[in-house]
């Protein structure tokens, strides 16, 4: 019985936005199965926010309504906001931003961490994103099998890490931190085994996306 | 007249430069897959011919282009290889 009471209350809320409206939207979204399928498998309640659901009056109703404790969001962004499908804003500074407050938000958005992220980390609120463009390279043969491209498989399995990580209890910065040592792993892979000029450019961007990955706000954070 | 010049010397200098990288940039690029797509957050996605030419261009993609490869090359000569390869684990 006390088992079945520490599970209950353990489990998770998880949101996730899954916008499909373009090659980088439709891999990250295809990624994004496995974390949820992880998630589930622990317990956790996921909510899928996928392609026009990924609008800003659902995501508002539903951050108010269940209150989840983590947020992942893929998609577009900017400085300033983070876009759902087919680039509507979900979340901006200075207009609903207080939405992420007292949870933990990872963002696959460009430079969303930059000012975004910025205001909404504080002692209660963690905001794990990117300070720069999220580049992510692809294998044009598998644009309509994303979870089959090798190339995709380099950048976003160090990006799963974070949610992962989280789902297995870590804090936020060992989830950045476990994010970026399978960053620095498939880097050493590939130099180690590099067999062509992409291999090569794979590496500077992994690089790229690594060294600009920021965890903002209450380091200790878990779920 | 002499710190004209200078002043000229040093443009001349930093395009200089700035071409290097440019075609440093364009030759890597030329020799990637043509199966190749990248995705440049917001920006578009992108064929390895039109990252040449946005790279030739110098417009916002082609700078982004090469500020990936400088940082590259920066953390190279502060010896990120060695340093990947002395961590534990």
């Amino acid at each position: 019985m006390a088992l079945l009471v520490n599970y209950i209350v353990s489990m998770a809320k998880i949101l996730i936005t899954r916008p499909e409206h373009d090659p980088l939207t439709r891999c990250l979204s295809h990624w994004n199965t496995k974390v949820i399928k992880n998630a589930k498998s622990k317990g956790n309640e996921v909510i899928e926010l996928y392609k026009d659901r990924a609008n800003r009056k659902e995501f508002e109703g539903r951050i108010k309504k269940v209150d989840p404790s983590l947020v992942l969001l893929n998609g577009h962004g900017n400085e300033d906001s983070v876009l759902g499908h087919d680039n509507e804003i979900l979340v901006k500074n200075g207009e609903n931003e207080a939405l992420l407050k007292n949870r933990i938000t990872y963002a696959v958005a460009c430079s969303s961490a930059r000012a975004l992220g910025v205001t909404c980390a504080d002692k209660d609120t963690t905001f794990i994103g990117y300070d720069e463009y999220f580049v992510l390279n692809l294998d044009s043969h598998f644009l309509t099998h994303p979870l089959n491209d090798k190339r995709a498989e380099r950048f976003l399995e160090p990006s799963n890490k974070i949610a992962n990580s989280l789902i297995k209890g870590h804090t936020c910065k060992e989830a950045s931190d476990s994010s970026k040592q399978e960053f620095r792993e498939n880097i050493k892979m590939l130099l180690k085994n590099i067999s062509g000029p992409d291999d090569l450019e794979d590496v500077k961007d992994l690089f790229w996306n690594m060294s600009h990955q920021v965890c903002l706000g209450n380091q200790e954070a878990k779920l | 007249m002499n710190n004209e010049k200078e002043i000229n010397e040093t443009k001349v200098i930093d395009f200089s430069s700035d071409e290097e990288i440019r075609r440093l940039v364009v030759a890597r690029l030329k020799v990637i897959s043509s199966d190749t797509i990248k995705c440049i957050g917001n920006e578009g996605t992108f064929s390895r011919d039109q990252l040449i030419e946005h790279v030739q261009l110098g417009d916002k993609i082609g700078k982004t282009i090469e500020q990936i490869e400088m940082e590259w090359l920066r953390a190279l000569k502060r010896g990120i290889i060695s340093e990947l390869y002395s961590e534990h684990g």
